[in-house]
Formats: structure tokens, sequence, C-alpha cells
């Protein structure tokens, strides 16, 4: 085939993708930014909070957004991987690096075996399942382990890490590693989505069927799908820990999982830059309207129908349709 | 994980089958039935296609024709019978075995990646026989072959122009096109299409005519199609269905001419009268 004069000259559209990285890595620069400038400790640590909440529904998103898997039970990933690096750093001493890597690797196990349990069911039903599962997960850590979990109370005291004589403990220079972890996240999860896995996942997502047909394993495309999603669960979780420096079992909660479906639907799913605006949006959202009134969780709960109605695709879809033309 | 990958020629290319005893039948099915709780949709067919021959598959609305074809590719459990592509027993085999082993299909209902561009779907489609674990650590676009088969099978059903457009913006007929287009990335030797005039605009249906006669040639094909000018075009037998059984086999004229086919359809009217879709 060659260029031949008479092809309509379509206006250049960058591709979705492009945009959506480029914005995503904006919006990484302006957090760098601000922490850089202001050095207060609660933005430091508000920051931070973003940010690790950001890399969770990320990784939720790999699976909801990407492959098209609804799960209602990603807390289970995010709170098993909070406690492997707790325990790891608590109980064998380890490092927190290596207690990132233990708990990738929590809730990426965690998100086979939840895989594997529900090979056979696809859809609604694989839904409630990965809510069961994690509820089953949830209630084991709070009666039967509660040696291991704390119980109710949970473990206080997690590390952060230490290097160079830096004094992590201070929120202004822990943020820089939930950054440099939060940009790793997101090149990595870029790569993914346009990668033959991340497009056989949109596929996944877009048709099923037509899929299958091609030639394409659906079980195991469903695997990885769960695997790597909830692998960046679990690093987020162990993230989060190390920033209250506490971990409990409400890490598992079910309001959990509900909460980072919340964020990345308000924030439009499918996209990088839509789970953390979505996460943005809620955590200050939340901290203006606790100010106000103790039922800001309703009124979360209204801006979110009105979102979703008004902005089927998020304040993503809003904002990157705007830009898409270069 | 392997990132080797085996396109040109070999893997896309349809070398017959090394088992030249099988070399007869391409696609077989021997006494299947498929049942839906009471009702039978298929009971006992037995079919065979012989390598290189394209076979119509004709019948009034419930004959059956798009059960046999589920039933082929596997997309319906079997209440009794075995299933064979090319010498092999794939009974047992998942939808996505059978089409490794070289058995393609389009779908009455387009079946399409609507997000993506043409050129993603096809290179999507490109991807099962180029990967046996799909690589996860560069863009796919690391992998040039895979473009170059897209836009190859793009310029084959008249897509070439239509690349960077999203496949959910195009119209009915050049839908059809992509649909046809993922079916035939993997070059498959047995190829099954579902109606694939369906909803196909008058304008359009003699470039997927002709398209069709392009694809069958050096393949097997079983095709089910209403419009009855294009089955008796294109195909070298015909089978008519009906109540989920086998009516008759025969060459398009003959069985233009069967008194049992003129009686199925609508009690002895011209059989060309009936091309609804």
């Amino acid at each position: 085939m060659t260029e031949t004069a008479d092809k309509p000259a379509a206006p250049r559209r960058l591709a979705l993708a492009t945009v959506d990285l480029r914005f995503t890595m904006a919006l990484a620069v302006l957090f760098g930014g601000v922490a850089f400038t202001v050095r207060d400790d609660g933005i430091a640590y508000m920051l931070s909070l973003i940010m690790v909440w950001a890399i969770f529904a990320i990784g939720y998103d790999l699976a909801f957004g990407t492959a098209g898997i609804l799960s209602f039970g990603h807390a289970a990933y995010f709170g098993l991987g909070a406690y492997g690096a707790t325990w790891a750093m608590l109980r064998f001493g380890l490092p927190f690096s290596v207690g990132l890597v233990v708990a990738a690797a929590f809730g990426g196990l965690t998100g086979i075996v939840v895989a594997l349990i529900g090979r056979r069911v696809t859809g609604l039903y694989f839904s409630l399942l990965t809510l069961m599962l994690a509820e089953l997960v949830s209630i084991v850590m709070l009666t039967r382990l509660r040696d291991l979990s704390g119980g109710v109370d949970g473990i206080a005291g997690i590390p952060r890490p230490s290097f160079m004589a830096i004094d992590f403990f201070a929120n202004g220079n822990f943020v820089w590693i939930v950054l440099g972890l939060f940009v790793a996240v997101i090149l990595g999860v870029a790569v993914l989505r346009r990668s033959p896995l991340g497009q056989a996942f949109q596929g996944l997502r877009q048709n099923p069927v037509r899929l299958e047909q091609l030639g394409l394993n659906l079980g195991r495309l469903r695997l990885a799908a769960m695997g790597i999603s909830g692998a960046v669960s679990g690093l987020s979780g162990a993230l989060l820990a190390s920033l209250m420096m506490y971990a409990s079992p409400q890490l598992l909660s079910w309001k959990l999982s509900g909460d980072v479906l919340i964020m990345t639907l308000l924030g439009g799913s499918g996209t990088l830059l839509g789970p953390i605006l979505g996460v943005a949006f809620f955590e200050v959202l939340k901290e203006v309207l606790a100010a106000y009134t103790d039922h800001w969780y309703g009124v979360l709960g209204v801006i979110f129908i009105v979102g979703t109605i008004f902005m089927p695709k998020g304040l993503a879809g809003v904002v990157l349709r705007r830009w898409r033309r270069a | 994980m392997s990132g080797s990958i085996r396109t040109s020629g070999a893997a896309f290319g349809s070398a017959p089958d090394a088992t030249s005893d099988a070399a007869a039948s391409a696609i077989g099915c021997h006494g299947i039935s498929v049942r839906f709780g009471d009702f039978t949709a298929l009971s006992n067919v037995s079919l065979d296609l012989q390598t290189g021959t394209t076979l119509a598959l004709i019948g009034p609305n419930g004959a059956g024709k798009t059960t046999l074809l589920n039933a082929l590719s596997g997309r319906l459990a079997l209440a009794g019978g075995r299933v064979t592509l090319r010498g092999r027993d794939i009974t047992a085999e998942p939808i996505h075995r059978r089409a490794r082993l070289g058995l393609g299909r389009s779908f009455q209902i387009i079946n399409i990646f609507p997000e993506m561009t043409v050129l993603e779907n096809l290179r999507l489609a490109a991807q099962p026989m180029a990967f046996e674990l799909q690589p996860f650590w560069r863009s796919v676009r690391a992998w040039p072959q895979l473009e170059d088969r897209a836009r190859e099978v793009a310029a084959l059903v008249g897509l070439d122009d239509a690349l960077d457009l999203p496949a959910a913006v195009l119209s009915h007929g050049r839908q059809r096109a992509v649909e046809l287009g993922l079916a035939l990335m993997s070059d498959p030797p047995v190829l099954l299409l579902d109606e694939p005039l369906a909803g196909v605009g008058q304008s359009e249906i003699q470039g997927t005519t002709a398209l069709i006669e392009r694809v069958r040639k050096g393949r097997t094909v079983l095709l089910v199609e209403h419009n009855m000018d294009v089955v008796m075009q294109v195909s070298d037998e015909v089978v008519v269905m009906m109540a989920g059984e086998i009516l008759t086999r025969g060459t398009p004229d003959a069985v233009r001419c069967d008194e049992r086919v003129r009686r199925a359809y609508l009690g002895g009217t011209e059989m060309r009268e009936v091309t609804h879709a």
C-alpha cells in the first residue's frame, strides 16, 4: 500500500492512550511540585494518601476498566498486601523493599486463587463470588487469625523504609517514595495496556465471544488480569499501612471494595487518569464535607449518582475528550 | 513465557494436513445431537466437508443451521456424537483450541471490538497465532509482523482506507468486512461463515459476494446464507436442513429442483423468493 495523495485529510487525532498518559504524568509532576514547594507535613500526608489510593484504583481498573471484570472484593487483595508487608517487616525483620514485594505477591496470589475458584462463572456471578470470598477473608482474619491480624485493634508501629539516614517517618520525605512508586505503576500499567496482553484484556471486555473464537483462552486471561490487578492492589495496601504506620482488618472491609469502585467510576474507568482524578476528588471532598457534616458519605453518594448520570465516562472522560484534538 | 513469534508463512499459511488419510475430510460431524431442554435442535446430524470445497447450508428459520455451526465451533455442548477437524477428533476441545487448530468463524450478529480501530481489531486477531502466552512488557507495536498481517487482511476485505477508524463508526456493511477480516487473520484452512450477507445493503452485496469468492479459494468453507443467488454462485454443494435434520445434499442445481426442498420452503414457493435475511 502506498501513500496516496487523495487520501481524505482527517483531523489529526491523538490516540486516547497518549493523551491519557500525558495528563497522568502531568498530574504526577504537579503532585511532586506541590510536595516540593509547600513542604507541609499535612499536605505531604494528603498527597501520599491520594497517590496510594490512586495506585489501588489503577490496579482495580486493570481488572474492571481494562479487562471488564467487575470485582466487589478488591479489599481482600489490598488488605492482605498490607498484612503481607506488615508480617514481613515486623515478624521477619525484612526490609521495606522486600515487604512491598511480599505485599504484591500476597495480593496477586489471592487474586489468582479467587479467579481459580470462580473459573466456571462470569459476569455478575463472578462479582458476587469476589465479594463473598473477600468477606470470608475479612471475617477469618478478624476472628480466627486474631494473633496474626491484631484483631479489631490492628497492628501498630508498621515501619517505613530506612535509607541513607533519611528520616522517612517525616511525611515530607516519605511522599517521594510514594511518588516514585506511583510513577512506576503508571508507566508499568501504561506499557501493559499497550502490550499484546493488554490488548487481549481490552478484547475480553469488549467482546469475549469473538476473542475466544480467535483462539485466546479466556480463563487464562481472567487469571492474568486478576493476578496483576491483585498484585498492584496489594502493593498499595502495603503503602497505606506504612503511611498510616498501622494495619487493621478494616483494610479488608467490603466498604473499601465499594469505595475503590466508586472512585474509579467517578473518575472514569478504562483510563489511567480516571482512577487518579476519582481518588483525588473523593478524598478532597471527604475532607471538606466531613468538616461540615457527619453524613458526608450520604452526600458523596448523591454526588456519585449525579456524576454517573451526567458524566458516564467520568471526570477523565470530560477532560480527555476536550484535549484529544491536537 | 515465550516471546517468540511464528508469523510469516508457517503459522498463517494454510498448509494442508500432513495426514494424507484425512485429506478428504476437512471438518465433519458424526451423529451429533444438541438439545435445549425438551427441544431437540439437532438430531443425529452427520456431515462431512471435503478439503477445499465450499458447502452452503440452507433451510428455513429454526432449521438448526446456526446451531450446527455452534456445535462445530464448540459453543454448544453435544448430547451425542463427534466432531472432527482435519482428521482429528475435536469433540472435547474448547472453542479457543479449535480456533488454534485451524477453525475460523464469522458470526451472524456482528462480533467485533467496537471501541478499537479497524487496525487494532485485526492486530488483536493476529495475536493468538503469534504468541502462546501474550507478552506484557512491550507495546504491541514492537511486533511489526502483527500490523503487517493486519494491513494485508484489511486490503483483502477492502478496509485499507479505514484502518484508523473506530470499528463502531463504520457502516453495517463495513463492519461485516471487519467481522470477516477477524475470521481470516489466522488464515484458517477451515472457515465457518454464518450469514455473511445479513444486513448488507443491496449495493454492497456484489462486493461481499466477490469477497467470499476470493476467500474460499484454497479453503474449506461452510456457509450459512439465505441469499440463494449467492449460494448458487459460490458453493460447490448445498445441504438443506429442516427441523434439526439434514433433508438433502447435492449440487446447487439438483437441490434447487428437489421437490422436497420446494415443499420445505413455504409449500412449494420458488426458493428465489425466500431471500429474506
